[in-house]
């Protein structure tokens, strides 16, 4: 034996070594073997290996879009539109294919909790007995009218139910809210609905058959409304009739991502969109020839143009091309109506429609609805602030809507919950609201859940869309239907329903003897079936142009609140008012500035050189309500006296990836309403403040920047 | 440093210590090796032989096999749906996880030992279609007490080597199964 | 009719598709909405990780596939370029393909599309740097390892099982949603038939809601692919390159 240590066994030593490493640390699989749980009895119709598809209805927004939940051994995998459901025809948005990421989130609240409103997740699990008996004595103690419920725009079953309760009790029926319907204003859309044609109705503008689309700050490619069902129309109108493309023209102060697909954007000062359409609607008659329409009689194209701040070659162009296009339309939305003009404005683009378009209906009733049931305004919201803080309520039940982030903080809702004695929370997700409160109760998530939703636009036909659980329920969860029945029931009222399902079946039971719906059954539960199978219930319904009463319209100017600059706060387009909390989302770059996990302020890049600030500088927002800070991105499409902050980021609690992660431009909105109610938030201005501080964005773009600044040369 | 290292490697001291290195990297590794050989413990130690013997096609309790991806595994009902017919199912001690399963509505959890790993996607619908049966994979279920006393490794070789045998002279069946995209995706 | 040398494999075998491709997409921008629909449709298929805020920043990010815009002129006439989804373009002559020291980026020469093997990837890198569209991107963590990003113990439960969950050290790219081709192929196989046209989809094209992306055979002349191809407004992007890309955008517009 050498008494050396050969260099070829040194390496045939390390070999053993390296060897054993890769063994242990795994060349592969951490641990060799997986355990698997298999069911205990195969449900009907599933296949070891194969996917099993459930019919349901999306719940991230109000829209009612169906989707096709792909699932394999009980684990949803995938959602896929549902090609059956009118509103969206098999396609889904971005908001719709993360549900997945809600129902698998690690902060869902997992058991029934005695929350104490601790701010904080310190709140003690509870079973559901007691929560039950906790709900069943709320209902006993109090008055009737000592009692309140505050809904979110989804889902309708669990809304009706509500009301049917409150209804049984004496109480007052349930109001309802979300950030989103505040934004698409639609109250004023109603408002100004009921004004020229006699019905508080949404509208519903036909994009598919029209051929020249002008829109006054609708972003409804976004999340206005009913986006899925608004970019088909887009799409049929671009790819045209005799394929001839539509053009598409879009007014609004900052470019949205529905303004950067127009053929042509305008800018245009915030609240003079009413006093465009009617100057626009002039020029349109001219060219037309005959009666001028009393709408545009009196107003002064050319003092229109400059107070609005718009060439006025450019409207004689969109004139021109709405004057000879076979269908126009035209579109109102988003900030537009958020003005203390807005239902004005709104007048005035309806009354754009009445005179040229054939694409412009009121949108049809959901199946079993009398008039549209439109969500609370802001004023109305403000008025229930108002009753809760003078403690008549004692009890409060919040389901579906986290009014302590989606109401703007000026209406005061956390201090007046304090006036409340009982607060119980429905949240699926320890958002602010359930933090606040005393119990949280937490529903099933909308793919674990019954229920049904009404579609009120998108689609031409009257539509019911159907809820059923993919999943069966991920965490210690409750229907929260299930529950206030089970409540009702141990407090004593007369209530028919053994349970939510037994309640929907009660609610379809109106449409079984219906003729020519999407399909037909003879009895009740045939009919739930074919509603589980096709994902709901629909009715093709004749749209019909509404006549208007032929009366002058105004554009009054917009009150504005002193300051320097005008505010955009936008709907983000990617997060939706409760998207934050799914990591997918929030790396899913905004379309037109890919900014990723956070919020940021346009700001025009020569205003921005004025007031001395660059990409990713901190700056601090000052309105008359509030301030908040956050990183400059250099718009180059937005006007020079406009800034815009995207909603949708600020939240304090809601989950690991939503909590301390941007800011909240509610913060910044007063308390001023228009005409319908709706909060003028538009009306807001505000100053920018420079902070020294550096915050870097995350975009998906280079970082070289819009024009190629960061290159350290001109481009 | 280093020479001073080996001398004092190659002093009787060092001697030891070297000699209880190599016994320590050895024993390690013979370790890690007996770990990754072993079976897993299993709910209920399957006796894959005596099923076989009395005639149960693999089929009937992996019915996924000509189906799909995934062959499955039997959920208790299916167990049960034979079982509760036998006497000796009230009493067996071996079958006591299974009574329980039933009794208290808790699955099985089986391991599965015929594996391959995350990366590839194995579909045993065309191989069953191709007109393989269980046993050229999965040796000679009816002979073997328990499925992972299978003498065949599943490495990609062994893939392969069967592909190319079954595709040799026809270009077009050459070009599927010698694809890299049919089973790593 | 060209005959095909089944021993021209990795960078030669390029040359052999040259004449036509099999899988191949339509992407019509003036159909665009920039709504990121896709982009999430396939992160949710595809399982791909997040990165988070700060790895996103340093430009970690893993999307298969991304929206595109470009700015032209200044306000007020500014204007913003059609929005343009970029994904793999599973290039006939791929520049990731001969780079690639461990044949890990192959030419599938059943599928005619570009696949990594994720188990032969060694991670050097070289095919992101040599892509030209880049549209590769590379897993610096594990992102998707519960023991390291603990929200992955509930949501790994979304995992799509047809789809390897990738590890750190690996490069991964758009696959033309070859799971769902292996699917639909060997359904219509078991029912003895051929898979029709619009039967399946990827991911990015079911869920998109303008129907601005459509994919298809293009070796099938009736297909809706092919058929939009033919119109002739189509481009291929740095097709200059010869990189014969298997995606179509369309112009159309102003």
């Amino acid at each position: 034996m050498t008494q050396k240590i050969s260099r070829r066994d040194f390496l045939k030593l390390a070999g053993v070594g390296a060897a054993t490493t890769a063994v242990l640390t795994g060349c592969g699989p951490a641990a060799k073997f997986v355990t698997r749980q298999p069911y205990l009895k195969m449900p009907e119709y599933t296949y070891n290996g194969e996917s099993t598809y459930y019919a349901t209805t999306c719940r991230e927004c109000a829209a009612a879009c169906g989707l096709v939940v792909r699932t394999m051994q009980g684990r949803a995998i995938k959602v896929e539109g549902n090609k059956a459901n009118p509103v969206n025809l098999g396609k889904t948005c971005a908001r719709g294919q993360t549900t997945l990421q809600g129902l698998y989130n690690p902060d869902r609240v997992t058991a029934p909790t005695k929350q104490g409103r601790a701010k904080d997740l310190s709140g003690s699990a509870m079973n559901w007995d007691d929560a039950v008996a906790t709900v069943s004595d709320i209902l006993k103690k109090y008055k009737a009218s000592e009692i309140a419920f505050l809904m979110g725009t989804a889902p309708d079953h669990l809304f009706d139910l509500a009301t049917d309760l409150t209804g049984a009790m004496g109480a007052s029926a349930p109001v309802r809210y979300g950030a989103l319907s505040m934004f698409e204003g639609r109250a004023t859309l109603a408002q100004a609905a009921q004004e020229m044609f006699g019905q508080p109705a949404l509208p519903f503008f036909d994009l598919a058959s029209a051929d020249v689309v002008v829109s006054f700050g609708a972003n409804f490619l976004e999340t206005w409304v009913s986006p899925v069902a608004y970019t088909r129309g887009y799409s049929k109108l671009r790819k045209g009739h005799d394929r001839r493309r539509g053009l598409f023209f879009q007014f609004e102060a900052r470019m949205s991502q529905t303004g950067s697909v127009a053929d042509e954007w305008i800018a245009l000062r915030p609240g003079t969109e009413g006093l465009v359409a009617l100057a626009l609607g002039k020029l349109v008659a001219e060219a037309r020839g005959g009666s001028m329409p009393k709408a545009f009689a009196s107003v002064n194209v050319n003092e229109a143009a400059e107070k609005a701040g718009v060439e006025l070659e450019a409207l004689h162009v969109i004139a021109e091309e709405f004057a000879k296009a076979n269908a126009p339309l035209a579109i109102v939305g988003g900030p537009a109506l958020a003005h203390s003009n807005g239902v004005e404005t709104t007048k005035a683009v309806y009354a754009l429609n009445a005179a040229f378009s054939s694409s412009f209906f009121l949108s049809p009733l959901a199946p079993g609805e009398d008039v549209y049931h439109r969500p609370a305004s802001a004023q109305e919201m403000s008025e229930f602030v108002k009753k809760l803080e003078s403690g008549a309520v004692k009890a409060l039940f919040i389901h579906g809507v986290n009014p302590a982030f989606e109401l703007p903080k000026s209406l005061g809702f956390e201090a007046a919950l304090k006036n409340v004695e009982t607060v119980i929370s429905f949240a699926t997700f320890p958002d602010e609201t359930a933090l606040l409160s005393d119990y949280i109760f937490p529903d099933h998530h909308a793919l674990e859940s019954f229920g049904y939703q009404r579609a009120y636009t998108g689609a031409n036909a009257s539509v019911l869309s159907g809820l059923q659980p993919a999943v069966t329920p991920f965490v210690d969860t409750k229907a929260t239907a299930d529950v206030l029945l089970a409540a009702a029931a141990q407090a004593g009222f007369p209530f028919p329903y053994a349970d939510e399902f037994a309640f929907i079946q009660g609610k379809l039971q109106q449409f079984v003897p219906i003729a020519g719906g999407s399909f037909a059954a003879p009895e009740i539960n045939a009919f739930t079936a074919f509603f589980q199978q096709f994902g709901g219930w629909w009715k093709q319904a004749d749209l019909v142009a509404p006549t208007a009463s032929n009366g002058a319209v105004n554009a009054p100017e917009a009150e504005f609140e002193e300051g320097e600059f005008f505010l955009i706060p936008f709907v983000s387009p990617t997060l939706g008012e409760a998207g934050a909390n799914k990591p997918w989302l929030q790396e899913t770059a905004d379309p037109t500035t890919t900014v990723m996990w956070n919020t940021w302020v346009e700001i025009n890049p020569e205003t921005a050189h004025e007031l001395g600030v660059e990409n990713d500088d901190v700056v601090k927002i000052v309105s008359a309500a509030g301030e908040v800070e956050a990183s400059v991105y250099l718009y180059p499409a937005i006007r020079p006296d406009v800034i815009a902050i995207p909603f949708g980021q600020g939240h304090t609690a809601y989950g690991q990836f939503a909590a301390g992660r941007g800011v909240n431009p509610a913060d910044l909105f007063g308390a001023k309403f228009n005409a319908a109610g709706d909060l003028a938030y538009a009306g807001v201005k505000v100053r920018v403040e420079k902070t020294g501080k550096k915050q870097y964005l995350s975009r998906l773009e280079s970082k070289i920047g819009v024009y190629g600044e960061g290159l350290g040369e001109e481009h | 440093m280093i020479q001073k290292v080996f001398k004092w490697l190659m002093s009787p001291l060092g001697r030891v210590a070297l000699v209880i290195a190599a016994l320590a990297i050895v024993s390690v590794a013979m370790w890690g090796i007996a770990y990754v050989q072993s079976p897993p413990a299993q709910p209920i130690d399957f006796p894959h032989q005596r099923h076989a013997a009395n005639q149960v096609q693999c089929l009937y309790c992996h019915p996924g096999a000509n189906r799909g991806a995934s062959s499955g595994l039997p959920t208790p009902s299916k167990c049960w749906g034979c079982h509760q017919q036998l006497s000796i199912t009230q009493t067996s001690k071996l079958l006591g996880p299974l009574r329980d399963a039933i009794a208290n509505g808790t699955p099985l959890q089986w391991v599965p030992v015929a594996q391959v790993p995350d990366f590839v996607q194995y579909n045993h619908r065309p191989h069953l279609a191709a007109g393989l049966s269980c046993e050229n994979c999965h040796g000679d279920v009816a002979s073997l007490l328990h499925a992972y006393e299978n003498p065949q490794v599943m490495n990609m070789g062994w893939c392969l080597a069967c592909h190319r045998e079954k595709s040799a002279g026809n270009p077009e069946l050459e070009k599927k199964l010698l694809d890299c995209a049919t089973c790593h995706y | 009719m060209t005959t095909i040398d089944l021993n021209m494999v990795g960078a030669k075998g390029a040359l052999v598709e040259a004449a036509e491709g099999k899988w191949g997409m339509v992407i019509d921008q003036d159909l665009c909405t920039g709504c990121q629909a896709c982009v999430t449709a396939c992160a949710m298929e595809n399982n791909i990780a997040f990165v988070g805020e700060e790895d996103a920043g340093y430009g970690r990010s893993m999307h298969w596939i991304r929206i595109e815009r470009f700015w032209e002129g200044h306000y007020p006439h500014v204007k913003m370029t059609h929005y343009q989804p970029m994904l793999c373009q599973q290039c006939g002559k791929a520049p990731c393909e001969p780079v690639c020291p461990a044949f890990a980026t192959v030419h599938s020469q059943s599928e005619q599309v570009n696949v990594q093997v994720y188990n032969r990837c060694v991670g050097t890198r070289y095919c992101g740097n040599n892509c030209p569209y880049q549209v590769r991107s590379f897993n610096w963590f594990d992102y998707n390892d519960e023991r390291i990003n603990k929200a992955i113990a509930t949501l790994k439960h979304q995992f799509n099982p047809d789809v390897t969950v990738r590890r750190r050290g690996i490069m991964e790219k758009c696959s033309f949603c070859i799971q769902r081709i292996h699917k639909a192929q060997d359904k219509a196989k078991s029912e003895g038939r051929e898979v029709a046209d619009g039967e399946f989809t990827t991911a990015c094209a079911q869920a998109c809601p303008a129907d601005a992306i459509v994919f298809g055979r293009v070796d099938n002349p009736e297909s809706l692919v092919s058929q939009l191809m033919a119109e002739g407004h189509g481009v291929q992007h740095l097709s200059e390159l010869g990189t014969l890309p298997r995606v179509t955008y369309l112009v159309g517009g102003q």
